[in-house]
């Protein structure tokens, strides 16, 4: 098992990829929240809440979470790069025991994915408090919780790259998962969203569970208001973080089974 | 680590994908020591077996085993065997050292033996350059270094000659020939006879998914014939069919057309002496295809034909 995870990481490493994606994860990080913070939430279209209330801040964090789509595209493309560029063969020619290739896949991803969402999380915390002191705004929330909630965007951001991982494994084509994978987190869930009643089961989807992660109100809002008459009612923070946990614990379980007896040609 | 080779066992395999079967109760055997061909014309079921052999596909029926286990139970695969399929299985961005990297942590074999083989597959100058760039020859080749990384006591390469050029070929009889020599398994698949032709210790020969013959070479081939243009033809034929030969019973002949013989039970080296003892003139002399190049050539040339190479 230490083999496999160690042939991934060389195999990760190796690829142009990994460099790409931690600048991807400084510039959504750094980059977004710092450009977001200097115009301010109260210049936005339709206006937010400035910078200095606790709804303000909120939103651009949960903004930032919405950007999970990224690590969930990465993990899909590293799995499914092995049937596309057919080294699943050899791969499993050297680890027949297919269960054992995904399972150290996702502990090699769940690695990435953490470091993904640190470095995220790290560089939108320096460029949140700078910009703020910068414009001599003090933000409406403490140090403390923001970077809670940048801990669990953190997060966030290693279930959906896991998520990504057990879609992948699961569909094997690549255009094919990419479309799955990118069609439901932006376009999907809002689809379902119009569906009388469905709107109801949307605090436990990956969009309401990520929602519920980082207290952001938004999406689930504009819902209650065009219903009228039920609120929607995100889950607790703690509750969301599991939820999500079990979606990526689901979409590696059958990454993991699924693969097992599938003919390899 | 064993390095010695082990008898690979393929009992009534089947595999069927909806109605279409691809491989049909197939049975045989391969041994250690000496290098087999696995012959038949394209479609006829070598890479769907291989891959059964392999693990990477589930036979719909019968056994495939390696040293009396499936692959997918050996406690070592890729240090037991070194098996080679698609030539174009690597990932563009990665160097050729890179995928031997990988490759060689995953089996649990040293790094030094991604450079070792790098250099014996003479693809040490182009080791840091992406795949992407490499031309079919390199592929192979490093395909080759891919399956040779544990240094296994079994060999399977399908279709290796595709893509090698003669020098590679060459090479890589020199290679299986070693192996083979050190007493390992070497299982070749090719639709191409006269490129396993010299190289191949045993056949197993199957057309759409089912054996056709299996065994050694020199058993399967047969006696060859010499085809003789005489313009003293009906002469020779009489002188022939009337000498006494070493082995006993004198050659048989058949008259082809005015002109032209075919000899049985002799060699041309025979047929040309005794045509000189008796001052006859001989224009030319053919070794003919033998049997089982005869029985091969039916089989590729029209798939559908269902009857066994006859004798001519």
């Amino acid at each position: 098992m230490t083999n496999l995870i160690r042939a991934e990481f060389r195999r990760l490493l190796a690829t142009r990829m990994w460099g790409g994606l931690l600048v991807a994860a400084a510039v959504i990080g750094g980059g977004m929240i710092g450009v977001m913070a200097l115009v301010g939430p109260e210049n936005f279209e339709p206006p937010l809440p400035g910078l200095d209330t606790d709804t303000g801040v909120r939103s651009l964090l949960g903004i930032l979470g919405y950007t999970a789509l990224v690590p969930a595209v990465a993990g899909t493309v590293a799995v499914t790069a092995e049937y596309r560029h057919r080294t699943a063969a050899v791969t499993f020619l050297f680890a027949p025991r297919r269960w054992q290739v995904l399972a150290a896949k996702l502990a090699t991803y769940a690695v990435v994915g953490l470091v993904y969402g640190l470095v995220l999380a790290g560089t939108a915390a320096v460029a949140l408090f700078s910009v703020a002191a910068a414009r001599g705004v003090s933000l409406g929330m403490p140090a403390p919780t923001v970077l809670a909630l940048l801990g669990r965007i953190g997060v966030a951001m290693m279930v959906y790259l896991l998520i990504g991982v057990g879609m992948g494994a699961l569909i094997r084509n690549q255009v094919a998962a990419l479309c799955v994978v990118i069609g439901y987190l932006y376009l999907g869930e809002t689809l379902l969203m119009m569906i009388p009643g469905v709107n109801l089961l949307y605090p436990i989807l990956p969009g309401g569970a990520t929602a519920a992660l980082t207290d952001f109100t938004y999406v689930a809002d504009a819902m209650s208001e065009q219903l009228g008459s039920t609120t929607i009612h995100l889950l607790p923070p703690a509750v969301g973080a599991l939820v999500l946990t079990m979606y990526a614990v689901t979409a590696a379980a059958i990454g993991v089974i699924v693969p097992m007896r599938r003919d390899i040609t | 680590m064993s390095i010695d080779g082990l008898t690979i066992e393929v009992s009534q395999l089947t595999k069927r994908y909806g109605e279409i079967t691809a491989v049909r109760d197939l049975s045989f055997t391969v041994e250690p020591g000496v290098i087999t061909g696995f012959l038949g014309p394209n479609g006829a079921g070598k890479t769907t077996t291989m891959r059964m052999l392999t693990g990477l596909v589930s036979p719909t029926r019968g056994t495939a085993t390696i040293g009396g286990r499936p692959y997918r139970r050996l406690a070592r695969p890729s240090a037991t065997v070194g098996a080679m399929f698609d030539a174009n299985a690597f990932h563009p961005g990665h160097t050729a050292r890179d995928h031997l990297r990988v490759y060689a942590a995953m089996g649990g074999h040293p790094d030094s033996r991604v450079t070792e083989l790098l250099h014996q597959l003479g693809l040490a100058a182009a080791a840091d350059r992406r795949t992407r760039g490499f031309s079919t020859g390199m592929r192979q080749r490093l395909n080759l270094a891919t399956a040779l990384l544990g240094d296994p006591g079994v060999v399977l390469l399908d279709e290796p000659g595709n893509g090698l050029d003669p020098e590679g070929m060459s090479w890589l009889r020199g290679l299986l020939r070693g192996l083979a020599d050190k007493g390992r398994t070497v299982l070749i698949s090719s639709h191409v006879l006269s490129e396993v032709q010299q190289l191949v210790d045993d056949v197993v020969v199957i057309r759409r998914g089912e054996l056709v013959a299996a065994g050694p070479w020199s058993r399967l081939a047969g006696p060859p014939t010499v085809l003789v243009t005489s313009p003293d033809a009906d002469t020779l034929a009489v002188t022939l069919a009337t000498s006494p030969v070493e082995a006993g019973t004198p050659p048989r002949v058949d008259i082809v057309r005015p002109g032209q013989l075919r000899v049985h039970g002799l060699n041309a080296a025979g047929v040309a002496d005794l045509a000189a003892a008796h001052r006859l003139r001989v224009h030319e002399l053919v070794t003919e295809n033998t049997s089982l190049e005869q029985l091969f050539l039916d089989l590729t040339t029209d798939p559908l034909t269902t009857s066994r190479a006859g004798t001519p």
